[in-house]
């Protein structure tokens, strides 16, 4: 764990007049420790700027009637049933509804294709694998299509996602993408654990809700690859 | 740190908006009073409900709130030596908007008015504080395109003359009504005047000053302005670096009165763009980018939703920091100063049709 994490995240509450606490790694992912004592697993990607603007968009009725949200996530390595697991835990946050049923496809150790259901019918399908080579970024999409409009963090025509800097030398090419200056210098994964952590201290009623949806979304991803290696439904008491 | 104890002034400003969020969210102000410039700007601010108090006459908001520290000048150009006389006779810090005033002996009668009052003058010129620029200056800095060739860039927008008809206005925009060229419809005061971010920016990644200038206008998108919507300028820098800017209002919009959604036509209403060629290789950047994207309502238009756009918040830090620690912001009254007198030189090259050296 980088420890200008603490350090960015002092800053922030300083700032803001928040009382502070501190991030920790907890099992597969962050947590934060609130000045109260009390533990909250982060869900960093709720407070991910592009998946912000997204949820608004369904939020002030841009999107009308969202019927299927597509996700795909690919990564070089790292354990898939983390990835299913943000990503499951992703879809039930912008779709306003937990999932209620799902079946799965794929090796289970590398990729697994799932196709959900949520609660107040919307459909949805997660792309999600983890054989990218080394050193490749994560290739990833998520669109939301609704009666009225369709919504998406990848540009029109456009198969990969885009940089804010495209760098060519003599060493090679090379991309950036910055998007926070009260953070810079953080790793993406690592400045939007901060932002997460800031936003429980800032709002601590929200650790129950993210406690029990990071619950959730490690069940869902267990139960999506027990589906692709067994190819078995789940849905009801299985899932709820 | 004691909170600054900051108002706004005009309320007419594109970027005016901009700074509600800042100012109510930031530990380190205190947003205490705004002062309309009229009740048209009075009305608009009062949609957003920011809860603070909003005033017509700036010696009442003052009598009302004694305590003010510091202003926020968000008002059309020609108005910016007015309001900043009154900020610098009372010993208010002044953040002033992008272009102080074109009219150069009343921009060196600013700096006296400064100098002489003791007080912190801030320029908003935002590129300084978006992490996209950043990272492009170190990567400069730090040698890795060698020595710099060349720099185009991009700083196009819709026109904001429908919501802010001041920046449609010559006089108000530009200071004067001075015609582009002789016996030309057309008078300075539109698109240029609108961005100057590229022309500082240039400065700022250079560390050289223009030394020559070709620009020219186009047929207007929009016929009925008064002022210039598209103009394109090329030229060379103090250190050899050419450049090609387009700072133009070549993206169409709906006319709105208030900033919406729906205000664009084209999908992306504002873009910041660099191609930088140095002698060990080439950069693109997009400042703006990338966002989230939609078709929705209101006008099931493919729109970028812009997803970064922070750049108000480093602005105002620097702005307190500043204030509360004495020290000069980067974006100065005299730093601007060779900006300022370098778009007028375009405007020089756009009459005289012709390059122009600057001496």
């Amino acid at each position: 764990m980088n420890k200008d994490m603490n350090e960015f995240l002092r800053k922030l509450c300083e700032k803001y007049g928040v009382p502070c606490g501190k991030i920790f790694p907890k099992d597969s992912r962050w947590a934060v420790e609130l000045p109260s004592g009390e533990c909250a697993a982060l869900l960093p990607h709720r407070v991910e700027r592009r998946f912000v603007e997204l949820k608004k968009l369904v939020d002030t009725a841009t999107l009308e009637e969202v019927s299927t949200l597509r996700f795909a996530n690919f990564q070089a390595g790292g354990p898939l049933k983390e990835l299913l697991a943000r990503e499951l835990d992703l879809a039930a946050f912008l779709a306003e509804s937990p999932i209620v049923s799902l079946f799965a496809t794929g090796d289970a150790a590398t990729v697994c294709n799932t196709i959900v259901r949520f609660q107040d019918g919307k459909s949805g399908c997660l792309e999600c694998g983890t054989a990218l080579p080394e050193s490749q970024k994560s290739m990833d999409r998520h669109e939301l299509i609704a009666r009225r409009g369709v919504a998406s963090d990848r540009a029109v025509d456009t198969q990969v996602p885009q940089d804010s800097i495209y760098l060519w030398t003599g060493n090679g090419n090379e991309t950036y993408t910055d998007t926070d200056l009260e953070l810079y210098g953080l790793p993406d994964e690592e400045l939007t654990a901060v932002r997460a952590a800031f936003a429980l201290l800032k709002q601590p009623a929200l650790a129950a809700e993210w406690n029990r949806a990071a619950e959730t979304a490690d069940k869902l991803s267990a139960l999506a690859l027990r589906s692709a290696e067994t190819s078995s439904f789940f849905s009801g008491k299985e899932i709820c | 740190m004691k909170p600054l104890k900051i108002a706004m002034m005009g309320m007419t400003h594109g970027h005016t908006r901009k700074y509600y969020q800042t100012l109510l969210e930031n530990q380190k102000l205190d947003w205490v009073a705004a002062c309309a410039e009229d009740e048209e700007a009075k009305k608009v601010y009062e949609l957003y409900q920011t809860g603070v108090p909003c005033y017509l006459d700036p010696n009442e908001m003052l009598a009302e709130h004694p305590e003010i520290e510091a202003i926020v000048l968000a008002s059309a150009n020609n108005r910016h030596f007015e309001q900043m006389k009154f900020c610098a006779e009372r010993g208010i810090h002044i953040l002033s908007m992008k272009i102080p005033t074109f009219d150069m002996e009343e921009y060196d009668k600013m700096i006296d008015l400064v100098d002489a009052a003791g007080v912190v003058c801030q320029i908003e010129l935002e590129m300084h504080y978006n992490p996209v620029v950043r990272r492009l200056r170190e990567i400069i800095e730090g040698g890795r395109l060698g020595k710099l060739k060349s720099i185009q860039a991009t700083n196009i927008t819709l026109s904001p003359v429908w919501a802010f008809p001041w920046q449609g206005s010559p006089e108000a925009s530009y200071g004067k009504r001075i015609p582009l060229q002789d016996g030309s419809g057309r008078f300075r005061g539109g698109a240029l005047c609108d961005h100057p971010h590229i022309f500082d920016l240039v400065r700022w990644i250079t560390g050289a000053d223009f030394q020559e200038v070709y620009a020219q206008t186009a047929p207007n998108l929009r016929p009925e302005l008064q002022v210039e919507d598209m103009v394109l300028a090329t030229g060379k820098m103090t250190d050899g670096t050419a450049f090609l800017f387009d700072p133009s209002w070549s993206r169409l919009e709906e006319r709105l009165k208030v900033p919406g959604p729906g205000w664009e036509v084209f999908p992306k209403r504002m873009e910041v763009n660099l191609t930088i060629t140095g002698e060990k290789g080439m950069l693109q950047c997009d400042c703006f980018g990338p966002n989230v994207y939609h078709n929705g309502a209101p006008n099931d238009r493919y729109t970028v939703q812009y997803t970064y756009f922070d750049e108000w918040i480093g602005l105002i830090d620097e702005f307190v920091d500043c204030i509360r620690n004495q020290k000069t912001p980067k974006i100065n009254l005299r730093w601007h100063r060779k900006t300022i007198d370098f778009m007028n030189k375009c405007y020089d090259s756009i009459a005289a049709q012709a390059p122009v050296r600057i001496e």
